[in-house]
């Protein structure tokens, strides 16, 4: 079997696996819900048949679980907000559109990921500018900094700086790997190699502070940290750089600590129960939810999520808390299966890297899976109190356009990787000169 | 490259299996505690979201009813506080007490059989389902109003079939309240949430004398005719027995000295028995085990031999003089008053003493009967020719003995007094049954904290409930 039709098989399962699911939680709650939301669910199949003809056309050797994979959380994600709000549902279906607009338009204009490495430095820039934006003319909820306000949609940059930060790094180590891997001067005792080529990612290093302290961003600073020294690592296979990157994490934490934001996530974390009516209140009430769901759950649309007025009783529960409220209705069995799938998704993602062609792509695809696979883990962890709560979405099924739409260009790029590498390791002549073309 | 791209992936293996590895503790292996947590309201707050079920009186009327506001349901108590230490409180904030927390299964609507796994799966809530009680409210409310302010209990119940008819205890409290009121009630020293008639253990005093002499008319050691001598003074094991306001009995029989209430006599007769015949007839009445009421464990206490706050074993050592003060109902015997009216119900019903019961019968929201009481024998007290016998004694004192205030006119009433000395002041106390030749209701009555014998102040009330019991045309 080809893989699109693969992946058309697979998506039809997602289909009836949707299906199953919002009928479910129309049956649990018709009597509050209203039938017209039908619509969100059939934009959505017309919406990831887009996607899949798309690749159809421009990607055909592309891995065929990714798509599947995103659609089946997307929905996942889509039918938990339809429960708990159904009026957001239909303004994440939109989000969903754009996005499905964004991920056809970078297919069609990147056409090669190599392409990227070209403008490395560009891409970096625009990320930058994106999180800049952000300090200037942003506006504050919950006490940090993260959105802008553009006629009339709420845009979180950071996402999006999320992809060309991983863009520019897989640029710039693929270009350097060969310098930063070998320690030319030495500093307090330790080899280390020039800052010539080092400063950049200092500046990396300096920008995730930044963000933490002025933005009070604390989940994406954890986020552009971690994946910072996984791509360093993964570039140069230099340990020397983890345990420098963990250090100065620590050091960086240390320094935090003494933000009261920070402080207060930290407190949170070591003793919810000591403040259970104020600050630990949001953790303990996930936890309560997840506790109630049990090993099976009362299933989709039967959980108790939602006091009497409609107000969750998680606060942030179709956002930061969407993890809990899957828990809560699907029990342990829709936790571990949800963690199975980004599972699934970060092997495919490097499965992907390991296959490609050349550094540049490999770094590429290893640094956006990284991304994706650590800002699940770091909320998850974080609403089940494995780690401090840091408020960062849950890719693809919580409630944000942001979110939703960078994902959905990231996994146009692991795509295009995944493609090319097929396409190089089959040999199609053809291909090969349809691509020469492009370059 | 590829090896240091595949360690990040195992290392991001190792993440994710962390994950889960916490959600199975928190979703098994912490859930209950989590679930349990007094920070944890889920349960609660979803249980107001359901129509809970009545708390119904023995004659249909509502006790405990719902009403609704802004989404949640809440309780009402139409006809004011009703047994309220037995119907308990249902506060989200406090939690629950009483049938309100053993009945909460039925009650919430979440043990409700089959037709709650119908309307689980089709993700409907089930109302809850009615608790229809053998509290009689017109007894009720009279037991209520007859102790008024005096601290102290009152349990009357059938002793044909153990149903409890009244269950009052004062100080009481508001459960419409509870919310506003539960910080003052429980540091209350008078603790109007106790449930005196199942948890109050007070020392019998006299009317306990009703059991001793039960286990020597058994043993054929005494008669009613048997004669006894008073000096007033009964010396034994180095120490004495002495009578109530040292009063001298001189010549009588054991029939007077059950309705003179004579000390002396009744030590001598404990000397008679001795230590295990007194135990092993206490347990015959139903002491040393709880009574099985559908009240939460914690809410009925057994009766017997204390240290503290702890029941002594029925073979812990006593001395002779332990056991002359135990016949009269002192040492440390201590009995809630259910436990002294299963007595005066044993008596009653030719020595059998019924199985106490609350609930008539649990009713689903839409008819169907989910349980039904059915009377049965809990314990064997004693024959019914002795029980026939103690009856005709017990008569004689509300006809000529301590017992007088307890008379009715038209109806004979038998009984017993109990005056306990606790500290500075008494324990008074009145057991009885009606009418005595077709025993109806026994009663057992407590006033805590007088300076009155169990003669004065409490058979009165004992008349007065047995009177309102009588009235009523069915009991359960």
């Amino acid at each position: 079997m080809s893989r699109r039709n693969a992946e058309a098989w697979l998506l039809a399962l997602v289909g009836v696996a949707a299906t199953i699911a919002y009928v479910s939680v129309y049956a649990a709650r018709f009597h509050e819900i209203s039938r017209d939301s039908i619509v969100t669910g059939l934009i959505f199949a017309v919406l990831f048949l887009v996607i899949h003809l798309t690749e159809r056309r421009y990607l055909p050797q592309a891995d065929p679980y990714l798509v599947p994979l995103a659609a089946l959380l997307s929905s996942i994600g889509l039918t938990e907000i339809y429960r708990i709000a159904p009026a957001l549902a239909l303004k994440q279906g939109e989000w969903l559109a754009i996005g499905v607009a964004l991920f056809v338009a970078t297919v069609l204009v990147v056409r090669d990921d190599r392409r990227l490495e070209t403008y490395r430095y560009l891409i970096g820039a625009v990320g930058l500018v994106l999180l800049a934006l952000t300090f200037v003319v942003g506006t504050n909820v919950n006490g940090a900094r993260l959105w802008i306000r553009v006629a009339g949609f709420s845009i979180q940059p950071s996402e999006f700086a999320k992809l060309a930060v991983v863009v520019f790094l897989a640029g710039y180590l693929n270009q350097n790997k060969e310098m930063l891997s070998v320690p030319t001067s030495r500093l307090l005792g330790l080899h280390v190699p020039p800052l010539k080529y080092f400063g950049p990612l200092l500046v990396m290093w300096v920008l995730s502070l930044l963000m933490l302290v002025v933005m009070k961003d604390f989940g994406m600073s954890l986020l552009f940290l971690t994946t910072f020294i996984a791509m360093t690592y993964m570039a140069t296979a230099r340990i020397a750089y983890v345990v420098t990157g963990a250090a100065l994490f620590v050091v960086g934490a240390g320094g935090a600590q003494m933000v009261s934001h920070v402080h207060e996530r930290f407190a949170i974390w070591l003793d919810p129960w000591k403040t259970a009516s104020g600050s630990g209140y949001q953790l303990l009430q996930s936890l309560f939810a997840m506790a109630d769901g049990g090993v099976i759950g009362a299933g989709f649309g039967r959980g108790y999520l939602l006091y009497a007025n409609h107000a969750p009783t998680v606060p942030d529960l179709q956002t930061d808390f969407i993890f809990s409220a899957v828990a809560n209705e699907l029990g342990l069995a829709g936790a571990i299966g949800l963690i199975v799938l980004y599972l699934l998704f970060a092997w495919r993602g490097f499965h992907i890297a390991l296959h490609a062609s050349d550094g540049f792509s490999k770094l590429l695809a290893a640094g956006l899976s990284t991304v994706f696979g650590l800002q699940s883990f770091i909320i998850i962890g974080g609403v089940t109190r494995l780690i401090p709560l840091t408020g960062i979405t849950l890719p693809f099924v919580s409630y944000g356009g942001s979110s939703l739409t960078a994902n959905l260009v990231l996994v146009a790029l692991l795509l295009m990787v995944s493609h090319r590498s097929m396409v190089v390791e089959a040999g199609s002549v053809t291909e090969r000169l349809r691509l020469a073309e492009l370059v | 490259m590829d090896r240091a791209i595949s360690r990040v992936f195992i290392v991001g293996v190792v993440l994710m299996v962390a994950l889960m590895v916490n959600v199975v503790w928190i979703q098994v292996i912490h859930a209950g505690s989590l679930r349990r947590a007094p920070q944890n309201h889920r349960v609660i707050a979803q249980q107001l979201r359901v129509k809970r079920g009545l708390i119904q009186g023995f004659d249909g009327s509502t006790i405990a009813g719902d009403a609704k506001r802004s989404g949640f349901y809440y309780r009402t108590y139409p006809q004011g506080p009703l047994a309220p230490q037995i119907v308990g409180y249902d506060s989200a904030r406090y939690g629950q007490s009483g049938i309100e927390a053993s009945l909460n299964g039925y009650l919430s609507g979440s043990a409700a059989g089959t037709q709650g796994l119908i309307d689980r799966l089709l993700g409907r809530h089930t109302p809850g389902a009615n608790v229809r009680l053998t509290i009689v409210p017109a007894v009720q409310k009279v037991a209520q109003s007859a102790l008024g302010s005096q601290i102290g209990a009152i349990v009357a119940l059938d002793p044909t079939t153990g149903a409890i008819i009244a269950a009052a205890s004062t100080p009481s409290y508001d459960p419409a309240r509870i919310d506003l009121s539960f910080p003052a009630l429980i540091k209350n020293p008078d603790a109007p949430l106790l449930s005196r008639v199942t948890q109050g253990l007070y020392p019998p005093g006299s009317s306990f004398k009703v059991v001793t002499a039960t286990a020597a008319l058994n043993l054929g050691k005494v008669t009613p005719t048997t004669p006894f001598n008073d000096t007033g003074v009964y010396d034994i094991y180095g120490g004495k027995v002495t009578n109530y306001h040292g009063e001298i009995f001189g010549a009588h029989d054991f029939t007077k000295a059950l309705t003179d209430s004579i000390n002396t006599t009744f030590a001598k007769v404990g000397t008679l028995i001795g230590q295990a015949a007194l135990i092993d007839q206490m347990r015959h009445y139903g002491f040393y085990q709880r009574p099985p009421l559908e009240l939460p464990l914690g809410m009925v206490y057994p009766s017997g031999r204390y240290a503290g706050a702890k029941l002594l074993s029925t073979s812990a050592s006593m001395n002779p003089l332990d056991v002359a003060w135990a016949a009269v109902g002192q040492e440390s015997v201590l009995a809630t008053p259910l436990q002294m009216a299963l007595v005066a119900a044993g008596v009653a019903d030719a020595g059998q003493v019924m199985k106490p019961y609350l609930v008539q019968r649990v009713t689903s929201s839409r008819g169907g009967v989910l349980s039904q009481a059915s009377p049965s024998l809990w314990t064997t007290a004693t024959s019914p020719a002795t029980a026939q016998t103690l009856n005709v004694m017990m008569q004689q004192v509300v006809n000529a003995g301590t017992g007088t205030a307890a008379a009715l006119t038209g109806i004979q009433v038998a009984g017993k007094t109990g005056t306990a000395q606790r500290g500075a002041s008494n324990v008074a106390w009145f057991i009885a049954f009606a009418p005595a030749n077709d025993p109806k209701v026994a009663v057992a009555v407590t006033i805590e904290n007088t300076l009155f014998t169990g003669g004065d102040v409490a058979a009165p009330l004992a008349a007065q409930v047995i009177k309102a019991a009588l009235a009523q045309p069915g009991l359960p």
